[in-house]
């Protein structure tokens, strides 16, 4: 599947902005599961210094500042992606290793640490008594590993309410869980908590998923947002992707950009400014299908 | 007292009292068979030789020695905490010499063993995939900074600088308590107790051949100086502080001040074009080297704490540039790790293949559940910490928790086993203190400071540090927030480097840079040392007026004591205040009230208050003498806040003007002609001048009987410290127009408006220039206002109005002066002080939701 995708974020700012600095997470890379034609980022006004860098996560991301008096800036990328369908579909959760046995595994110094690194606590993902116990109704003992994250992912998708403006990113986890609402990166969270205070490995995926319109109906442009979801890392199949919104295992409708702990390592846009006034942004994310 | 008699009483009493106490710690001066180690039995016979008076005075001097150094600590959380006095023993720590080797020796193994460490943490990690390192250890603590993986400075030395806790437990062995990795302080007061050490007790200090500690100074200088990534040959190196409010600011300003670099705040730098630049009033200078005291995550709220105010935006990025070097380099922090020490032993063999020889305290991390079971059985005897210290987490004495608390902490530990360590409660050996006269026992911690030296890829010890003793007997709490006392550390030994002087070379600075931040607090204390005393001296002549005025009862009625009120209320902007008829019936109150409130925006304590602040800003820029009036200064604002009675009032008022006159002639006097002086003056001139009109404005409003005129007239030549000047060029009785010409005109007399003005002129015209030849839009002001004095014609401002008495004239004029010199003083600091970015804060962009 081939996708375009235009992600375009506007500040518009009450006084004039003398100077700013941001970081940008919002360039994919090329894995096994998608190959990237083409990539573009225009910004407006033209930073007076740009560079392109790779993280910890091996995440591509830009810095850039700008230092002429400006009122507006706007941060444009646009990416074409192909998409492959990935290997775990074909996979039957029925037969993927007890899950007990998977952390047990992780603790062992034999595996690597990029993997180990994904059960610990993160700024955004935090223990908690009652979030592991939710956890555990659906990791039964010697559960298949696939099979339970399936039921958890379902789970999730049916107690949760999609309340877009509920929450806000430093909302905590525990106020989430309360009142089983949120958006897709709540849902993320939430699902990495879970797995992680069981002892699992997994990684929290920033990107883009296309919307199919209903039937008969043109697709709205800006429609869709940017979006995110988490991946589990089985032993033998790697990092199989979850979406806990959309109550679906990952296929070929999903655009990654950037994998890390949460949210706060691959935040798509952030930015210091020297301003005294107030600032109004917006955010449109188009994503087409190219054939 | 017979002093012979005395001698014999202060050792010996205290080794009875020590006898007496079966104390349970190990002790610095005796021996387990109880003599007196020969390192310290030279220097306590000296004590005993100088005998209880003369030690008492010694003590003294050491304090006024300190106090007037300036030597201070900030306490955080009290308002009466800024700028404590620093308390120094006058009986220093001592080691022996062989007893030292082995210190030294352990420190540089150490550093040597946790520089590697930090450079596989943020290199390869081989040691945490083998499994020496538990990777939970290094993943989880707050200082390993992901941002900074792979970041490395030039040369195999990444900790450049280093100190460790150490504390003597009691089987008479050395123990690391703490290892200080990331901004380690301390090496400032130590340099200043040994100053004063020096001068206190010169003959113990030679004659003991104490280890001079100036090498580590100079080390550090040059290994600093030489780290840069560019511009080799005359580095830009700055010192990066919190700022003024933070507990060791004077260190900072002392630190850097000895070593020649630029004390800077976060807001005096800013990133662009990957470069780091410092805002001077010369405009962007490149900046190479950062010394930083401040915190880790505080440096860059681009890519750490995106509310931290004290760091500098973008800083991470220009590191990556290689254009910026930061000592300690980011990411050090992960050193400081309690964690850490329940491995070292085994690494150090791994490592270097050697034994360790400074061991840390015991410490069982509970990461491993053997560990962690020892700590749950043990916990009576241990402290337990996390890996990893911040505002959120303090050590817990398991002894010390009940039931409940216990239950809790356990619960926490099994939550999280890789975030605690327990650790045994180590009982530090005692040191003799004098207090009260007498040498007493108390628990010491010693500092110590370790940094590299690149020229030969090694580490350096200081041969001395510092050591903190506890307030109390028996108790182990060193740190100065809780009051203990910090004594000098003796290295008795002959120096392998004798050519040091005592006080470093400065090596000279590419060139003297005011950075524009403190260029404004320079301007500032300029213009509120001349308001205070401009305040002060009108208080006085207004006490003054009060007392003298025939009736006491009638206030209101005298109408030059109540031209004074009015004019004091209209000055500091305190309105109604003496506006107000009811309170000028019974002025007392509010006349209290605008000296002494340091609460009223505008009073005379609020103005030496600010005077203050912005002199202990830029207490680096200062001399010492300049200190030392300062703190009395202080003291004299203090003393005025609690006073209440008139009385009282006017006495502390006599002695202010004294002090602020002293400080003033010291800047004439003894300050360099630099740029730094010449900001002063302007700000002083300013507000001088500015003041003058203001205050001509209100107090000469009306045409009065000539008489009262006569009286008022002369108490506005006292404040105005004119009236020698006038009666000498006058020689006849005192009058409206002389008066005025003499207070505005004359261009000799350096109180007047047009002279003040001129000299304002001036200095403006040496500062460093922006426009090209024409006159600057500040110079244009200038030029008007002194035009319009030099223009006005005194006696035709005499008549008022024919009703009112009003002088409309004279208020006009003053008016345009005012707003002149107000656009003036707008215009400069806008020039000069405010690089557009800084005019606001900065804040976050909005994150998007997703």
């Amino acid at each position: 599947m081939i996708y375009q995708v235009k992600h375009k974020t506007v500040y518009e700012y009450q006084s004039m902005v003398s100077l700013c600095h941001n970081i940008v997470f919002q360039v994919s890379g090329n894995n096994a599961l998608q190959e990237i034609n083409s990539t573009k980022c225009t910004i407006d006004p033209e930073p007076n210094f740009i560079m392109e860098r790779e993280d910890f996560f091996e995440n591509k991301y830009f810095y850039f500042s700008l230092q002429k008096a400006h009122k507006k800036l706007v941060v444009e990328s646009t990416n074409e992606i192909t998409v492959h369908p990935p290997t775990w579909l074909s996979i039957n959760p029925a037969e993927t290793p007890a899950w007990e046995s998977v952390v047990k595994l992780l603790q062992s110094i034999d595996t690597s640490n990029d993997i180990r690194q994904f059960y610990l606590e993160s700024p955004h993902v935090t223990f908690l008594t009652a979030i592991r116990a939710y956890a555990l109704v659906s990791f039964t003992p010697n559960r298949p590993i696939m099979e339970a994250m399936h039921e958890l992912n379902t789970r999730i998708y049916t107690d949760f309410t999609f309340t877009p403006g509920f929450t806000e990113i430093s909302t905590p986890l525990e106020e989430v869980f309360k009142h089983k609402k949120g958006v897709c990166q709540d849902y993320a969270h939430f699902g990495l908590a879970c797995v992680r205070s069981i002892g699992l490995s997994a990684r929290y995926i920033s990107g883009y998923i296309e919307t199919i319109p209903p039937p008969g109906k043109p697709k709205l442009a800006g429609a869709d947002a940017s979006h995110a979801w988490m991946s589990l890392y089985i032993p033998d199949i790697g990092w199989v992707e979850f979406d806990a919104t959309n109550n679906l295992l990952v296929s070929d409708q999903h655009i990654r950009v950037a994998k890390g702990r949460d949210f706060s390592d691959v935040v798509p846009l952030k930015g210091i400014v020297y301003s005294g006034g107030g600032q109004h942004m917006t955010v449109t994310v188009d994503v087409t299908r190219k054939n | 007292m017979d002093n012979q008699l005395y001698k014999e009483d202060m050792i010996s009493s205290l080794l009875h009292r020590k006898v007496k106490s079966n104390s349970p710690y190990f002790d610095e001066i005796t021996s387990p068979d109880g003599s007196v180690h020969p390192h310290w039995e030279k220097i306590l016979d000296t004590f005993n030789t100088l005998g209880k008076e003369e030690m008492d005075e010694r003590q003294l001097q050491l304090k006024r020695q300190l106090k007037e150094n300036g030597v201070t600590y900030n306490i955080y959380g009290d308002p009466d905490g800024m700028n404590r006095p620093w308390m120094l023993d006058a009986v220093p720590m001592i080691f022996g010499e062989e007893d030292w080797n082995v210190i030294e020796s352990g420190l540089k193994q150490r550093t040597i063993l946790l520089n590697h460490i930090l450079k596989d943490i943020y290199g390869k990690r081989t040691l945490i995939r083998s499994g020496h390192i538990p990777f939970e250890l290094i993943y989880n603590h707050k200082g390993f900074l992901r941002q900074v993986d792979k970041l490395k400075i030039p040369g195999e030395q990444q900790l450049i600088q280093y100190s460790a806790d150490l504390a003597r437990g009691p089987n008479g062995k050395m123990w690391v308590l703490h290892d200080r990795t990331d901004a380690p302080s301390g090496a400032g007061y130590t340099f200043e107790n040994r100053v004063a050490m020096t001068r206190v007790f010169p003959e113990m200090i030679r004659e003991n051949q104490i280890r001079k500690i100036n090498t580590y100074y100079e080390t550090l200088k040059r290994t600093i100086t030489n780290l840069a990534w560019q511009n080799k040959e005359e580095p830009r190196v700055v010192f990066l502080s919190p700022g003024s409010e933070n507990e060791a600011y004077f260190e900072h300003a002392y630190l850097s001040s000895l070593m020649g670099f630029t004390l800077v705040s976060g807001a005096d730098l800013t990133v662009s074009d990957g470069y780091v630049w410092l805002k001077t009033i010369k405009g962007l200078k490149k900046v190479d080297v950062i010394v930083r005291r401040v915190d880790d995550v505080f440096c860059d709220p681009l890519e750490f704490k995106m509310n931290s105010q004290l760091g500098v935006v973008g800083l991470m990025e220009a590191v990556r540039q290689q254009k910026v070097m930061l000592i300690n380099p980011l990411g050090s922090r992960i050193l400081e790790n309690p964690g850490l020490m329940a491995f070292l032993p085994k690494l150090c063999r791994h490592i270097l293949g050697e034994e360790l020889i400074l061991p840390s305290v015991a410490t069982w991390w509970c990461g491993q559940a053997a560990a962690k079971q020892y700590v749950f059985d043990n916990l009576e005897k241990l402290i337990i910490r996390k890996i990893y210290s911040d505002d959120t987490s303090s050590a817990m004495y398991g002894s010390s928790l009940d039931e409940q608390q216990i239950a809790t902490l356990k619960n926490e530990i099994n939550m999280r086993p890789y975030l605690y360590v327990g650790q045994e409660r180590v009982n530090f050996s005692t040191t003799p203190s004098y207090i009260d006269g007498q040498l007493a026992s108390r628990n010491a911690v010693f500092r110590s400071y370790v940094v590299a030296d690149t020229t030969n890829n090694s580490y350096q010890v200081m041969p001395g540090g510092l050591t903190r003793s506890s307030a109390d007997e028996g108790t182990f709490i060193v740190s100065n927030q809780a009051g203990g006392i910090s004594k000098d550390t003796w290295v008795p030994g002959m120096d392998k480097d004798t050519k040091s002087d005592l006080v470093p070379n400065k090596i000279p600075q590419t060139e003297n840079v005011l950075p524009s931040s403190t260029a404004e607090k320079l301007f500032w204390l300029g213009r509120y040392v001349e308001r205070s005393i401009f305040l002060v001296r009108l208080a006085r002549v207004i006490i003054k007026k009060y007392y003298e005025t025939e009736d006491n009862l009638n206030v209101e009625k005298d109408v030059v004591l109540c031209s004074l009120l009015k004019s004091f209320s209209n000055i500091t902007l305190l309105l109604p205040g003496f506006e107000d008829k009811e309170t000028l019936v019974n002025p007392e109150k509010e006349l209290i009230s605008v000296i002494t409130d340091v609460t009223k925006a505008g009073s005379l304590n609020h103005s030496l208050q600010a005077f203050l602040r912005n002199a202990y800003a830029v207490r680096d820029r200062l001399g010492l003498d300049s200190w030392r009036i300062l703190d009395h200064i202080s003291e004299e604002s203090n003393k005025l806040k609690e006073s209440t009675r008139i009385n009282d009032i006017s006495y502390i008022l006599d002695g202010l003007i004294i002090r602020l006159m002293a400080y003033h002639g010291l800047r004439v006097d003894t300050m360099t002609r630099d740029v730094s002086w010449n900001l002063q003056c302007i700000g002083s001139d300013l507000e001088s001048s500015y003041m003058t009109c203001t205050f001509l404005k209100n107090i000469l409003s009306k045409e009065l009987d000539s008489e009262t005129e006569k009286s008022l007239l002369e108490c506005v030549l006292i404040n105005n410290e004119s009236l020698i000047t006038y009666r000498y060029m006058y020689r006849s009785t005192i009058e409206f127009t002389n008066t005025l010409t003499l207070l505005l005109l004359n261009e000799l007399n350096p109180r007047s408006v047009v002279y003040q003005i001129t000299q304002l002129e001036k200095r403006v015209n040496r500062m460093p220039k922006t426009s090209g030849v024409q006159l600057s839009l500040i110079q244009k002001k200038l030029l008007e206002a002194t035009t319009l004095v030099r223009l006005s014609e005194p006696n035709l401002l005499k008549k008022g109005k024919k009703k009112s008495g009003s002088r409309k004239d004279l208020i006009l004029l003053m008016e345009k002066l005012e707003q002149l010199l107000g656009d003036a003083s707008g215009l400069f600091i806008s020039q000069y002080f405010n690089h557009t970015e800084t005019t606001f804060g900065f804040v976050s962009t909005k994150i998007p939701e997703i």
